[in-house]
């Protein structure tokens, strides 16, 4: 019952049971085995070699090849945003200064006046200033008072001499202050004036140092660019994606528009094109109406490449203004072609949709009607008549206001495929950054999983290498004690000799080890002895 | 009408190149009705009209029709009522499908009976109509009762049916017996055995809607 039990569960019998292999006792067998792993240790070894140490150096080169490529092409593509950057800030440099010259023309004329008005009233108001100076009221009240003094003689009472002193004073003071009063009416007029003056002449000022406050901080930051070796830190300070997120989602709402575009010029199309015929497996009409859409947004591009708002084709930068005038106007008279072919097609769809209705209701209602030729009744039909003819206005006038929307729909929509050539910029510029950068961080991935291949592989190698000795490890410590009983009879040299030659002997180190290189300069080494592999 | 022209020739260049290439297929097809005119069947005639009018309201611009009409002998051109294609443009096509119900309409008034019944006769003929036309998708819409009555003279009872890559429909099939419906269901049998051993495809449509949809696919 033991010996079954065994058996089924895939034990061999033991030698004390005496089972064998095919004749020959098991513990013969197993020894057979043994010796036969020591005879073919040195080539199974060399197999062994080849098969994981030559892979995984391979794998180990690959790796290199990759994280080196890949440094290389995540350098490169910083360094080609940073000259994007770059590009980018000579632009707004340029343009900033395009404003300011602007500016600085229409100061003089601006200025001119404002600083002319300035002495104007700077004048009034010194000859204001010197009138008032030379107002002695101490003097006009003194000089009143002697006035009024003669009459305090002829006088009779205290009260008359009172009336008569004040009435002198008064007279007085108000004859020196009679030239006085225009000039402080003057001071009144020109105060305001003047700080109304002043406070242009301040946000002239600072609108002046907004603006150069931009052109240093633009100009700072592109010497920097310019100057700085940190390529990275510089790439990382321009930002990629999110101005490619935003371009984006505003070029996905214009292919909305553009798939609302194609249902309203799709079925008009048959009636120019035809219908019948499919070009790849898309119907003569769809693909006409891609087509005109397409058309519509190379005018769209070329329209505001034209303008100056884009830059994507190349042959425009090297255009004189007055031929990029040209283009602008073509690419105008274009859009307003095919928008006017919109509108006009949006009309034909209605008239499409009407017949094609009229037809199917003609032959439901001869299906439902009684007989193909029904006789007219003399009575009912009049009533019947008179609510679809009352009906009739209202669909008419609500068929008119679907067809002026649907006009004003496609007589827009060009305009607006035009517009979505300003986010396409943007998305053509950023993903070329961003497919390099995806393409070097790849690499480096890549090159992380072939190092780390490599040395798995290596590793597993010296691990098969590590059990097939301990299966061999009783004729193997038999060998190395009878090769150094030959080599102390011999009397000579060193007991390690013999092992030193031996490629099966893997981690043995020697006691003094040889001075090792700079890692780097060791990589370095390697690169003649494969170039010339 | 200039511009029209313009976009038309143009379109016809590139469709000249593309079918060069091989890139260019047609989505047309060809239908022809068949009508019974039988004594058991000659009064469905306007309502079988009827149904291939709704038919053709919803073929597309550029399909073929033809209809003829099953009689004593009717492996014959003198059976052929019409043959027609629409035109391309959707605005014409829908003028030329208005004026085939007109024809439909004037046939379904105005028919007269035939003594015998010759269906097979009728569908060898239907078959080599179609087999001339270009277009892909080809079918056969039988409005009859299916039981068929060959006369001594004209006997095509035996002759060899070749549907190939044609569709067989039968609509508004009438039960001339309705205490037998075994039998009626017999005959439809027959009939499908019939067209399937000669190539073809069968279909049995018994509610009016059903008949456009399996023909254009609506």
């Amino acid at each position: 019952m033991e010996q079954s039990l065994d058996q089924a569960a895939g034990f061999p019998p033991s030698v004390a049971d005496s089972g064998s292999f095919f004749g020959v006792p098991w513990w013969l067998a197993l020894l057979g085995l043994i010796l036969l792993m020591w005879m073919a240790r040195e080539p199974l070894r060399r197999v062994v070699w080849q098969v994981f140490f030559i892979t995984g150096r391979v794998f180990g080169r690959w790796g290199l090849w990759l994280s080196e490529h890949g440094r290389n092409a995540r350098a490169s593509c910083n360094e080609k945003i940073a000259s994007h950057r770059a590009d980018e800030l000579q632009d707004r440099m340029l343009v900033l200064e395009n404003r300011m010259g602007k500016r600085a023309e229409k100061l003089a004329k601006e200025t001119g006046p404002v600083i002319a008005r300035l002495d104007k009233s700077t004048h009034q108001l010194s000859t204001a200033a010197s009138d008032l100076t030379d107002i002695n009221l101490e003097d006009a009240a003194e000089r009143a008072f002697r006035a009024a003094l003669p009459s305090m003689e002829s006088g009779r009472g205290l009260n008359k001499l009172e009336k008569n002193i004040a009435q002198s004073t008064a007279r007085a003071m108000n004859d020196r202050l009679v030239p006085v009063r225009p000039a402080l009416s003057t001071i009144k007029t020109e105060a305001p004036r003047l700080r109304e003056v002043a406070e242009k002449l301040t946000k002239t000022e600072q609108e002046f140092n907004q603006s150069v406050d931009e052109v240093n901080k633009t100009f700072q930051e592109f010497e920097m660019i310019m100057r700085s070796d940190d390529r990275t830190k510089i790439a990382a300070r321009a930002s990629i994606v999110i101005p490619w997120l935003i371009a984006v989602i505003i070029t996905a709402i214009a292919l909305s528009g553009v798939f609302l575009n194609f249902f309203l010029i799709e079925r008009p199309m048959s009636e120019i094109v035809g219908e019948g015929a499919r070009i790849a497996g898309v119907g003569l009409p769809t693909f006409a109406a891609i087509i005109v859409i397409f058309l519509e947004f190379v005018a769209g591009v070329v329209l505001m490449d034209a303008a100056g708002f884009t830059r994507l084709i190349p042959a425009f930068h090297a255009m004189s203004d007055g031929a990029r005038r040209t283009m602008f106007f073509v690419a105008f008279g274009f859009l307003s072609l095919f928008s006017i072919l919109e509108m006009t097609l949006s009309i034909v769809r209605e008239q499409i949709i009407e017949q094609q209705q009229e037809t199917r209701d003609l032959a439901n209602r001869a299906l439902i009607a009684p007989s193909l030729t029904p006789a007219p009744e003399p009575a009912a039909p009049e009533t019947a008549t008179a609510e679809p003819e009352a009906a009739a206005p209202e669909e008419n006038r609500g068929l008119q206001l679907s067809t002026i929307a649907q006009l004003i729909l496609a007589g827009i929509i060009p305009w607006l495929l035009a517009a979505a050539a300003l986010p396409l910029e943007t998305i053509v510029r950023s993903s070329v950054f961003m497919l390099s950068i995806v393409g070097s961080f790849l690499m480096l991935a890549l090159a992380f999983i072939c190092k780390t291949l490599s040395v798995g592989f290596k590793n597993v190698g010296l691990f098969a290498l590590s059990v097939y000795d301990a299966i061999i490890f009783a004729p193997l410590w038999i060998e190395r004690r009878v090769k150094g009983a030959v080599r102390n009879r011999g009397g000579g040299g060193d007991a390690s000799s013999g092992d030193v030659d031996d490629p099966m002997v893997l981690d043995r180190r020697s006691p003094t080890p040889p001075p090792t290189e700079p890692r780097r300069n060791r990589e370095k080494s390697r690169e003649p002895e494969l170039q010339k592999a | 009408m200039m511009r029209k022209a313009f976009v038309g020739f143009g379109m016809a260049l590139a469709l000249a190149a593309l079918t060069g290439c091989g890139l260019v297929s047609s989505t047309n097809r060809s239908v022809f009705f068949v009508f019974d005119v039988s004594g058991t069947y000659v009064k469905a005639v306007p309502d079988a009209a009827k149904l291939a009018n709704i038919t053709i309201a919803d073929m597309q611009p550029g399909d073929w029709v033809g209809a003829s009409q099953i009689s004593a002998c009717s492996f014959s051109e003198k059976e052929i009522i019409l043959q027609r294609q629409l035109p391309t443009t959707p605005s014409l096509a829908a003028t030329a499908k208005r004026e085939l119900f007109d024809d439909f309409n004037t046939y379904a008034g105005q028919v007269k009976s035939a003594k015998y019944t010759d269906i097979r006769g009728a569908l060898a003929q239907a078959a080599f109509e179609l087999k001339q036309r270009p277009e892909a998708s080809r079918y056969i819409v039988l409005f009859s009762d299916m039981i068929d009555d060959y006369g001594k003279s004209c006997d095509t009872s035996n002759i060899k049916l070749d549907l190939r890559d044609i569709h067989v429909v039968a609509a508004n099939v009438i039960k001339t017996n309705p205490g037998d419906p075994e039998k009626y269901f017999d005959v439809l049998r027959k009939w499908e055995a019939q067209v399937v051993a000669a190539g073809g495809t069968w279909s049995l449509v018994s509610s009016p809607d059903q008949l456009p949809k399996l023909v254009n696919g609506v």
